[in-house]
């Protein structure tokens, strides 16, 4: 139940100069306990995960939007947008299904890939030395479409029989 | 919960208007928040991919999604605080005492209360990129200004810790707190770790509090 009671709260002086401020700020996020559970974007840590980084490149190498793959995966958009941008996002598993057929890429193996299930060292090896060359830009650079191709090609050997 | 009588501004035309300060909200709480805030979020983040504006430009907070971590707010030993009007939380901030403690200069070792989360309202963010202005000012202000005081009346001479977002860090240092920054840690993903010290919140409080 709530009660209501009055305290000493800030001066209005205090209170203007703490305006003026803010009116200068785009934000005021304290962000420890969302670091602690993994909920900081990407753009803001420089931190993406292999999943994040390879979902985003198979998107663009197919030439689609975010808004045309969630369409395509009949996924809601946000969770892509939180695959994309989320360092320790681990979607589920319906989820990354439609991901894997609409990108055409192996499900099961897109799923070591995401962590629902535990990688094989070939496949945690190759996410590593792909999270590693990758960069985030607006289009697939020859190093990106490289490394996006190398850990396609690694993806693809070891689904076999899958 | 209990409530303190505090003010707001409204950006428009800059009056102040009676809010309320809840105090001893728990962690849970935020389920609530997250269910008042999410369908606007979504608004602003179909805006975002229409306007084809950058993800760094992006609110770094927009993807915070509690209802997926209702376990975890279940365990989190923390107090909590909303600012709520027009039957709205309009920002909602977490503290900590335990096991706190300051890593700058004389007040080293010295106990605080560590601010683990704040965040506002999605209708009280600016984003230019979209043409969005806060409604209200002074929510995280009055929010932060209240653990200063938290701290006061643990006994803690108003020392603060927090890690601040990127897009918040000039907020935390600038005037009216000017926080110290530490350095980044590598513990919360490299955010920033900055503290109040006793001498920076007397200051605050001596120029804060009602006479």
């Amino acid at each position: 139940m709530t009660r209501a009671n009055s305290t000493n709260g800030p001066r209005e002086e205090w209170l203007k100069r703490a305006a003026a401020a803010e009116e200068a700020c785009k934000s005021f996020s304290v962000g420890g306990f969302a670091a602690d559970l993994g909920l900081l974007p990407s753009a803001s840590t420089g931190i993406k995960s292999a999943f994040s980084r390879l979902v985003e490149y198979a998107r663009r190498k197919q030439g689609l939007s975010v808004e045309r793959l969630a369409e395509q995966a009949d996924v809601d958009l946000e969770s892509i947008v939180e695959i994309e941008t989320e360092a320790s996002v681990i979607p589920d598993a319906r989820t990354i299904y439609q991901l894997a057929k609409t990108l055409k890429l192996t499900p099961s193996t897109l799923m070591e890939v995401a962590g629902l299930t535990t990688p094989r060292p070939q496949i945690r090896d190759a996410a590593l030395r792909f999270a590693a060359r990758s960069e985030s830009t607006a289009s697939l650079t020859r190093e990106e479409q490289e490394a996006l191709e190398e850990f396609v090609r690694v993806l693809v050997e070891k689904s076999d029989g899958v | 919960m209990s409530s303190e009588a505090i003010k707001i501004q409204r950006r428009t035309d800059t009056e102040f208007v009676d809010a309320k300060l809840l105090t001893g909200m728990s962690p849970s709480n935020l389920l609530l928040v997250e269910a008042e805030w999410h369908p606007l979020r979504s608004v602003i983040l179909q805006e975002l991919l229409a306007a084809s504006v950058l993800q760094e430009r992006w609110p770094q907070s927009l993807h915070w999604n509690w209802s997926r971590k209702a376990p975890e707010l279940r365990l989190l030993a923390a107090s909590g605080f909303g600012i709520v009007y027009d039957q709205k939380w309009q920002g909602v901030m977490l503290t900590k005492t335990e096991p706190c403690k300051a890593r700058l200069g004389t007040d080293k070792g010295k106990p605080l209360v560590y601010v683990d989360f704040l965040e506002t309202a999605p209708w009280n963010w600016t984003i230019p990129e979209i043409g969005r202005q806060s409604l209200y000012r002074l929510i995280g202000s009055t929010l932060l200004w209240r653990a200063v005081k938290q701290s006061d009346d643990e006994g803690f001479q108003g020392r603060i810790g927090l890690h601040a977002l990127p897009q918040s860090e000039g907020f935390y240092t600038g005037d009216p707190f000017g926080m110290t920054p530490i350095g980044r840690d590598p513990d919360k993903q490299n955010l920033l770790y900055l503290e109040l010290t006793k001498e920076q919140a007397r200051q605050i409080l001596d120029t804060g509090d009602a006479p």
